[in-house]
């Protein structure tokens, strides 16, 4: 059962902190012109099916996913709207991939869109319907809001990535010079890459350690930017990837894990961990996803990642979580260029998420960008060839990992 | 087990939206200021679109921003419609009069807006009546230029 899946193009829109020049349907339809641009062959009339997602309530308007259904080109055809979280656009790209996997008929190509326009609308609020859940629960126990908003959730997700960070900091004796070197290559990548957000060609490791904290260890000058921006997949099979695309990528493993709920947990009884910097839902969807892909040493048969990361503690700790560097290891990997566009094992040359971030899109992103470091198509392309790739997703309370890994030849074994 | 009510939020939640009405949009709210209905058409079918918009969803086609627009009366006719006494903010406590809301087909085009009918008696309504744009005095660029519709 299930058959192989192939990626045949992805696509952007130009990113920024507002773009009040489009419409939310206006914007979302130009990162689908622009993934459809790349194969010149493929029609809105040859897909076959869509799939939409971006974050509950952000933009406070329901059912987005009707709105646009002419601007997808989506009439009279399947749409499925997927929203979950921070991983919303991995998690919408992983719909894509399964709705081609299970071979129905007349469901071939899907075109996988995910989107943010948060300057429509008050993220923290937003967010609340994301965080509420556990922070309802915590005053169940007679804690009030008020109080928990700053113990929990301050700065919503950087409430959550500062404990991570002091956890990882504390066992692998990094500095904030390491975390700031991380930004550096983010920002700088970010430059040469044409629809980012945050472009910093000359940014220097001394600027981002002269700005203030935000929430120890981080500081403003490290945290991720709030974007507006759409991304677009496209998913089909093997046999019509050969015709569509000049290096179809195929997509040879998926996996999508969740494990403790960022601190306190869903009922306030604790998240059931001591250490949110352990990662267990990342290491268990790695596993997953290269199993499937019969890949056994990340390390090597990978060349080159996208990570999850708004802020620079995550992007060290995925790449050791995910087994593509030995743990305590990766601050080294970025003092010395082997994380560089130019290195090794490049990684996040986008400029990820650090610098981009439409948070229902940024999932999305990594495979996107996975994939076109394949075809050789991506805004950073990377001067080694990539055969192996992979896109990884992080959505925080429940600590939801998504993982898509990659290939120039298709691989996945259906046991 | 003993029921406790845990959560009741008594204050108002503050949240601010915006809405980017986008470039077809804009060009017709620009047009309600000046008190005109523009409405765009699909070069393929050939159907008028008030408001205006990119795609025609019928044909999958585009609508470039710079062509096939359409100057049209602010006149119209009643396709369909609505009376109640209730308003959208009043929870049922007070009564207001008969308002009749309906939904108006511009001249010339191929959708419907919807709009209070004013100066229409309750027993006088009736699908198909020709109706005209009632414009307000001062007009913002925005949905309530159109204060609703009379009778033509």
């Amino acid at each position: 059962m299930g058959r192989q899946v192939a990626i045949a193009s992805a696509g952007f829109c130009e990113h920024a902190v507002r773009r009040s020049d489009v419409s939310m349907p206006e914007m979302v339809k130009e990162a689908i012109d622009d993934c459809l641009s790349k194969v010149p062959s493929v029609g809105i009339e040859d897909i076959d099916m869509f799939v939409n997602g971006n974050m509950p309530a952000f933009e406070g308007a329901s059912i987005p996913e009707l709105w646009m259904t002419d601007w997808m080109g989506a009439r009279n055809k399947p749409l499925m709207r997927v929203t979950t979280g921070g991983t919303t656009g991995g998690t919408v790209a992983i719909a894509g991939y399964y709705s081609v996997a299970a071979g129905l008929p007349g469901v071939d190509t899907v075109l996988a869109v995910a989107f943010e326009q948060q300057s429509q609308g008050d993220t923290s609020v937003g967010l609340s319907s994301v965080a509420l859940g556990e922070l309802t629960a915590i005053q169940s126990i007679g804690m009030p809001l008020q109080k928990m908003k700053r113990l929990v959730s301050a700065g919503a997700a950087i409430g959550i990535a500062a404990y991570q960070a002091t956890n990882y900091m504390r066992k692998s004796k990094i500095t904030e010079e390491d975390l700031a070197r991380v930004v550096v290559q983010n920002r700088r990548n970010a430059a040469k890459n044409w629809y980012t957000h945050l472009k910093m060609p000359n940014v220097t490791i001394e600027e981002v350690l002269d700005t203030p904290y935000i929430s120890y260890p981080l500081r403003f000058g490290m945290v991720c930017p709030a974007s507006d921006g759409c991304c677009a997949m496209l998913f089909t099979t093997e046999e019509k990837a050969k015709d569509m695309a000049d290096i179809p990528v195929y997509v040879n493993g998926v996996a999508s894990v969740a494990n403790e709920t960022g601190i306190m947990g869903y009922n306030a009884g604790g998240g059931g961990q001591l250490d949110p910097s352990e990662q267990l839902g990342a290491q268990r969807s790695a596993e997953l996803a290269f199993d499937q892909a019969g890949i056994s040493f990340p390390g090597k048969e990978i060349d080159y990642a996208e990570v999850y990361a708004p802020f620079p503690n995550q992007e060290l700790m995925w790449v050791e979580k995910l087994g593509l560097f030995e743990t305590n290891t990766a601050p080294e990997m970025y003092a010395n260029g082997t994380t560089a566009a130019n290195g090794e094992f490049p990684i996040n040359t986008s400029g990820g998420v650090n610098s981009t971030n439409a948070i229902g899109a940024s999932a999305m992103e990594r495979p996107a960008e996975a994939a076109l470091q394949i075809m050789g198509k991506a805004g950073n392309q990377v001067p080694k060839t990539v055969h192996t790739s992979l896109g990884h997703g992080w959505g925080g309370i429940i600590n939801l990992i998504t993982m898509m890994v990659m290939a120039d030849e298709p691989k996945r074994k259906f046991k | 087990m003993t029921e406790q009510n845990v959560v009741t939020n008594k204050g108002m939640v503050r949240a601010e939206f915006n809405f980017w009405v986008g470039k077809y949009m804009d060009k017709f709210y620009d047009n309600l200021e000046n008190k005109k209905i523009v409405g765009n058409k699909c070069p393929k079918c050939s159907d008028v679109f008030v408001p205006p918009r990119q795609v025609c969803g019928k044909c999958n086609e585009t609508i470039p921003l710079e062509q096939n627009w359409v100057d049209l009366t602010d006149t119209g006719t009643l396709k369909n419609y609505t009376i109640t006494k209730w308003k959208i903010t009043e929870r049922g406590s007070r009564k207001v009069k008969d308002s009749i809301i309906g939904m108006v087909q511009i001249d010339g085009s191929n959708t419907a807006i919807i709009y209070k009918l004013l100066d229409v008696d309750p027993a006088d309504v009736k699908t198909g009546m020709k109706v005209k744009i009632e414009w307000n005095d001062k007009t913002k660029g925005e949905p309530g230029d159109i204060k609703g519709f009379v009778k033509a």
